[in-house]
């Protein structure tokens, strides 16, 4: 049997300071990278994963009847290559709703959460960070050394330009607020129990297709090109890869990463603003 | 000696599929969770099939017989997934949580208890969808269903169930000793059926001969469609999906019971 307790929770008065969440953000990431043999085995796929994305790619480079469609499409083999390790990299950060925030809004453990003088959404906001952060220093450095150490059409080349490598990184710390931001809205929606996981599924999938991690957006048909650049998910993975590829020119990343900021904002109201209602109305479950 | 109410096994793992099935329907967006199954089938192809209507065929391999191999093999994952969900779950979901005491102390089969302590409905998107996309491409192909291919295409789907089904078997034999860190094992999983994307011609000898002799992807998806097809391949491979799917699962199972008299409970 189980008890059902209606509460309103409001957001406590007085809220922790900036260095609080902070530091929620270290200790997660420090514990997260903890798993150090979990993230080997998890390279290990990753890594298979490239190599048969790379060995699909040059079939088609150099056997299809069509077989000179890449390099029209703006994109060499090489620079493919490069796409796909660093799209291997990339995919890492991609946000998940993380089993422990699920359990606790399944389990009602949430309520205890709404207890601390912290605001829910950026307590999360900030482990969240962490946990897209964490799978990077061990499982996303032996994806890029496999790139760099595996031998001939394999091998991921070195950056455009040292701007243009500059302006990735930039790019890349734009690709983890837009990730975490989408991620926290994601779980914002996730918070109403009755629902169960069939949304949040649906919500997670469509990024992954439209960041480029499936297949780089410059392969995808000409028509959709324009659409592909501006939608959200470009600022996930694709814009700091053609940033690194030289794709885009190195001046371009103030467009590119103003884009990233300005989607993140995006969902960072519409978290909030669908935590806060779901939290006024919130079903703690448990007995 | 068996109390006479007790069920009988097969009839206890339908029980455990039913109780799975009908708790996953309480929940408000279950439907949701079938058409997001059905979006991550199609959405894994998207790329292959912009691949080929930007680049055209490969000389005789067209984007028709790249899908009826990798959805062979997608279906058999699928059946694997829905009738041996438990397995699949099973390193994370019982060894890590010490779930798997509570099963040794029941007086039934392990494995069954086992492959039924998970089922989720939306599982079921995947092999349908599979089948649905084998049989559209027959029809569109005039492949001529005589009662010989439709045994053979049986057989392979059947045969693939039994080398997937293997796999989770094995993992959770291996997850025994490991505990965790098994993330490689999507290898021979959901990254494994994507070796299919490759025309088996142009594929580099070494990871041919891994998906033919180590793990058997190629043999329950390729040769039974190469035959039923009649693309080249001799007639007896197309029988070989059955068999060696077979001894795969015995190998695995040979691993699994290894697993279980080491185990060394790790739950509280």
């Amino acid at each position: 049997m189980s008890a059902e307790i209606r509460m309103t929770a409001s957001p406590p008065s007085k809220t922790a300071p900036w260095k609080a969440y902070f530091s929620i953000f270290r200790i997660e990431l420090l514990q997260k990278v903890q798993y150090r043999i979990a993230a080997l085995a998890g390279a290990a796929t990753s890594i298979f994963w490239g190599i048969v994305e790379i060995t699909v790619y040059t079939v088609f480079y150099r056997y299809a009847d069509n077989n000179a469609a890449g390099i029209a499409a703006g994109m060499t083999l090489q620079q493919l290559a490069s796409y796909i390790w660093l799209g291997q990299f990339m995919f890492l950060i991609q946000p998940h709703v993380p089993g422990e925030f699920t359990q606790k809004i399944t389990s009602g453990d949430v309520g205890l959460e709404l207890c601390r003088p912290m605001r829910l959404y950026r307590h999360w906001f900030a482990r969240l960070a962490a946990i897209n952060l964490s799978s990077l220093p061990v499982r996303g450095a032996m994806v890029l050394l496999a790139g760099i150490i595996l031998p001939g059409g394999y091998r991921m080349s070195l950056p455009a330009s040292p701007a243009g490598f500059a302006a990735t990184l930039i790019s890349a710390v734009g690709s983890l607020l837009l990730c975490t931001s989408y991620g926290m809205f994601v779980t914002s929606v996730r918070m109403n129990v009755s629902w169960g996981n069939g949304p949040m599924f649906i919500l997670l999938l469509v990024p992954g297709v439209l960041s480029g991690t499936y297949l780089p957006l410059q392969l995808w048909p000409d028509f959709m090109q324009k659409f592909l650049l501006f939608q959200p998910f470009a600022g996930y993975a694709d814009l700091p890869i053609r940033l690194y590829i030289g794709s885009l020119a190195p001046s371009d990343a103030v467009w590119a990463v103003g884009l990233q900021i300005l989607w993140s904002g995006f969902f960072i109201f519409l978290g909030n603003l669908i935590m806060n209602r779901q939290l006024k109305n919130i079903v703690v479950q448990g007995g | 000696m068996k109390a006479r109410t007790s069920p009988g096994n097969l009839s206890l793992y339908w029980q455990y599929i039913r109780i799975h099935a009908r708790s996953g329907v309480q929940y408000k967006g279950w439907w949701m969770m079938l058409i997001q199954v059905v979006f991550v089938v199609f959405s894994d192809v998207i790329s292959t099939l912009l691949m080929f209507d930007r680049f055209g065929s490969i000389g005789e391999w067209s984007i028709d017989r790249i899908l009826l191999i990798y959805f062979t093999a997608v279906t058999a994952f699928g059946l694997a997934e829905v009738f041996c969900r438990g397995f699949d779950t099973f390193p994370f979901g019982m060894v890590r949580k010490g779930g798997f005491d509570r099963v040794l102390l029941r007086p039934r089969p392990l494995a069954l208890q086992v492959a039924a302590s998970a089922f989720h409905l939306h599982r079921l998107s995947r092999p349908l969808c599979g089948l649905g996309v084998i049989a559209f491409l027959f029809c569109k192909h005039h492949v001529i269903m005589d009662p010989a291919r439709i045994l053979m295409l049986v057989s392979a789907l059947l045969g693939g169930f039994l080398m997937y089904a293997g796999v989770f078997i094995l993992t959770s034999g291996i997850s025994f000793f490991t505990i965790q860190a098994i993330d490689w094992i999507y290898i021979f999983t959901n990254a494994g059926y994507q070796v299919t994307r490759c025309p088996v011609e142009y594929m580099p000898k070494a990871l041919y001969r891994v998906f033919t002799f180590i793990i058997p992807v190629l043999v329950i998806s390729y040769y039974p469609m190469s035959v039923i097809c009649g693309w080249g391949e001799p007639m007896w491979k197309g029988w070989l999906p059955l068999p060696v799917g077979a001894g795969f699962l015995l190998v695995s199972w040979f691993v699994w019971r290894f697993g279980v008299r080491h185990y060394k409970s790790t739950g509280s």
